[in-house]
């Protein structure tokens, strides 16, 4: 969007014949800045703006009182000496592994299932769709707390199979696994665009398949997975990301202090607690751009694998 | 006057407030306002409902008696509170008058957050001298305490009487204490804790310390003990750590922010005394006791009398009239004390310690503070800059040791570390 009104400045230039239809477009192209205005000022102001201002105050000491006093790459090298911003590292990115993937292969299989044809699948469709829709808010958070708490509904349960783990949210071992099922269970995000992304797959191909006797499990490889696999390619692109990101539920959830035994310590919440509750905001900052960089580097990986394994439709291959 | 529901608005449009009042800064209102056109302040506490409550009384005492003056009151837990301090601090917004606590005192005092009290009327005519400088650094005073508590061990009597263990004179040693606790696990067969690890609290590190006649902080802001005192600290309770004893960290966490104590889940609990109310809340007990902290040496016990809290003002305040004003009276006045007894602790005023009537469990408490007297030594400076940070790392440390994530040795190793980093970074 952004793009089409240089395009059409420089057909000015070129196609001198059409002054009045090239007018109407300038016209245009102001009226649509004009409306782009609001955002752009806000992306500037309250995006572009703090961004460099926290890669700056990355190279210094700020405590948010005094003024910033420049260190160089002092908070880059003390990071790696840091045990718990090591912490921090090791809990997200297990929490990115095993997350990531359970979210998706939930969000896939409840797609595959929502897209046969059946009674009632609108309803279904929502059903499955609202977890995702509350999932990132605080009530959420403070309701899973309970569930998972001493004697709290997964306790009494378990317990009634003879499973006696007590209640997860005090045991350093079990808050990973918590989290994780936090997660995978708001797969709706991923499930909706998978069941856009299955519904446009020629019903043909299934049925020529059939004919040559090919049972599920060999149509979904051979046709689903690579006919999908775009889809499949942006999830798994947006679902990493956001995993990196995660903090809402893990402040919750510990109190915003990272616990038991710094089992929840996320990176963005070491982060948070860096600045705001240390006074580390030079340390913080590092560790923003620090993120960052990792997830930009993650994300031309993805990039770069994908021509392997993803199949887009019109491809020569 | 102000009813409840105009007060809940208020609460509720404090923040907003402060947010509109830091953004239409430049025409300079009126430093004072009259009864048809008074000022407004904002006002912010830590605390629960109960105090809550309380301060809303407070400030409509105040109200009527200076209609010159309006008060926008706000509240959080402790933990949020400190976090939107920083917030607000570095966007140049902090609320006119505001609770305060010793750890934070220097982080904004020396960082010329807070208003010189001396620049402004407040009356300190009736505080005890030794007390006041817990709010000064370098000769100004930043801080006027409301009140003082003093370190205690709390106990509930009918749950020691159900176990058939007598009640503690309060004259023992750490052997003793450590002795009392294992038993209390033993005959209640785990039903019930004997405290939770009390080497995880820093004030009763800091107690012992005094005890041994180390002071915690050097007057040049460096640690004054060594990594051996903390090692041989954290050893106190070695042997406990794992028995029901004391109170298991899942336990702690599930229960967090209650209390194990507040919760009935264990018979002790050390902490300053002006948790009574909020612990007799909590526990719906009868009845609570307390009695001094554990000592080695009978003749010091390293107590003190700490400011529970103090009054401060931001230093960009417009109203810093009003702002004096109103510390002046939350301070002094004697109906203020009648409001709030000794939830704030006892109050630090004699005009309005006189002015209370203390009965009950708030008897108790001052009965206590009473009690040890005689054992009193100077109430400590406020602690160094970042102090709340290793405040909250000292208790996460031990919280691992308790988890047995660390040896004693790691833990001492850990803590030093960062409290090292700490100094380093802030001076």
């Amino acid at each position: 969007m952004t793009q089409s009104p240089t395009l059409n400045r420089r057909s000015t230039s070129s196609t001198p014949p059409l002054p009045r239809k090239s007018r109407q477009r300038g016209a245009d192209a102001r009226a649509g800045y004009t409306f782009l205005l609001p955002w752009l000022l806000g992306f500037i102001a309250l995006t572009v703006g703090p961004m460099i201002s926290s890669l700056y105050l990355s190279f210094t000491n700020y405590n948010l009182f005094d003024p910033p006093k420049w260190i160089g790459l002092d908070n880059y090298t003390t990071l790696f000496q840091d045990e718990r911003f090591l912490q921090s590292v090791g809990v997200t990115l297990s929490y990115v592994v095993f997350g990531t993937p359970l979210k998706l292969a939930a969000a896939l299989a409840v797609a595959m299932l929502l897209n046969s044809k059946r009674k009632g699948q609108g309803f279904y469709r929502s059903a499955f769709y609202a977890p995702s829709l509350i999932g990132a808010s605080v009530s959420i958070a403070i309701v899973w707390k309970a569930m998972f708490g001493d004697s709290g509904p997964v306790d009494q349960g378990l317990s009634f199979f003879g499973i006696n783990l007590g209640g997860w949210v005090g045991n350093p071992s079990m808050t990973m696994p918590m989290m994780i099922l936090l997660t995978v269970w708001q797969f709706g995000a991923p499930m909706v665009i998978f069941l856009a992304g299955l519904k446009q797959i020629p019903a043909d191909l299934y049925e020529a398949a059939s004919m040559d006797g090919a049972g599920p499990v060999r149509k979904f490889f051979n046709i689903t997975w690579p006919m999908l696999s775009p889809v499949i390619f942006f999830n798994l692109l947006m679902e990493t990301i956001h995993a990196f990101q995660i903090f809402a539920s893990a402040y919750i959830i510990s109190n915003g202090e990272g616990g038991p035994a710094g089992s929840t310590l996320f990176y963005t919440l070491y982060l948070y607690l860096r600045g705001f509750s240390d006074f580390r905001m030079g340390y913080a900052s590092a560790m923003a751009w620090l993120l960052v960089i990792v997830v930009g580097i993650i994300t031309l990986i993805f990039f770069k694998t994908s021509k392997s394994w993803v199949h887009y439709s019109g491809d020569a291959k | 006057m102000i009813n409840r529901r105009n007060f809940l608005t208020t609460v509720a449009l404090g923040t907003a407030s402060a947010a509109v009042l830091a953004a239409c800064g430049q025409p300079a209102p009126a430093q004072t306002g009259s009864a048809s056109n008074p000022v407004t302040i904002n006002y912010t506490w830590w605390g629960n409902d109960d105090r809550a409550e309380r301060t809303r009384k407070a400030i409509a005492l105040f109200e009527s008696k200076n209609p010159d003056i309006k008060v926008n009151g706000n509240f959080t837990d402790f933990a949020g509170y400190w976090q939107k301090r920083a917030t607000e601090a570095a966007g140049g917004g902090l609320p006119d008058v505001m609770q305060w606590d010793l750890s934070y005192l220097r982080d904004y005092g020396q960082r010329n957050q807070l208003l010189d009290l001396g620049t402004v009327k407040i009356n300190t005519d009736a505080f005890d001298k030794s007390l006041l400088p817990s709010g000064q650094i370098r000769g100004k005073t930043y801080g006027i305490p409301t009140s003082t508590n003093a370190f205690a061990v709390y106990y509930d009597p009918a749950k020691l009487a159900s176990l058939g263990i007598a009640e503690p004179d309060g004259t023992w040693t750490y052997k003793e204490y450590n002795a009392f606790l294992a038993e209390v696990g033993a005959k209640s067969n785990g039903a019930l804790f004997g405290g939770t690890d009390y080497t995880g609290i820093w004030w009763m590190f800091n107690i012992w310390l005094r005890q041994n006649n180390i002071e915690a902080f050097t007057e040049d802001g460096k640690l004054g003990f060594s990594k051996d005192d903390l090692k041989k600290w954290w050893n106190q309770t070695a042997a406990l750590r794992g028995t029901p004893a004391i109170v298991s960290e899942e336990r702690v966490t599930q229960l967090a922010p209650k209390s194990p104590f507040g919760s009935n889940v264990s018979a002790t609990e050390s902490t300053w005394d002006n948790f009574m109310a909020a612990y007799l809340g909590d526990s719906g007990a009868k009845e609570l006791k307390l009695v001094p902290v554990p000592s080695d040496d009978k003749d010091n016990l390293g107590l003190f009398l700490k400011p529970s809290m103090l009054m401060v003002a931001s230093a960009k305040t417009k109203y810093k009239d009003a702002a004096a004003r109103f510390i002046d009276f939350m301070v002094n006045d004697p109906e203020v004390g009648q409001i709030f007894k000794t939830s704030r602790g006892v109050p630090a005023s004699k005009t309005q310690r006189d002015g209370t009537t203390f009965e009950g469990t708030d008897k108790l408490v001052v009965d206590y503070e009473k009690s040890i007297e005689k054992y009193l030594k100077d109430a400590p400076e406020p602690p160094i800059v970042g102090f709340g940070t290793l405040e909250t790392s000292f208790k996460r440390i031990s919280s691992d040791l308790n988890f047995g994530k660390v040896t004693v040795d790691g833990a001492a190793d850990a803590w030093f570390k960062e409290a090292e980093d700490l100094i380093k970074q802030n001076s």
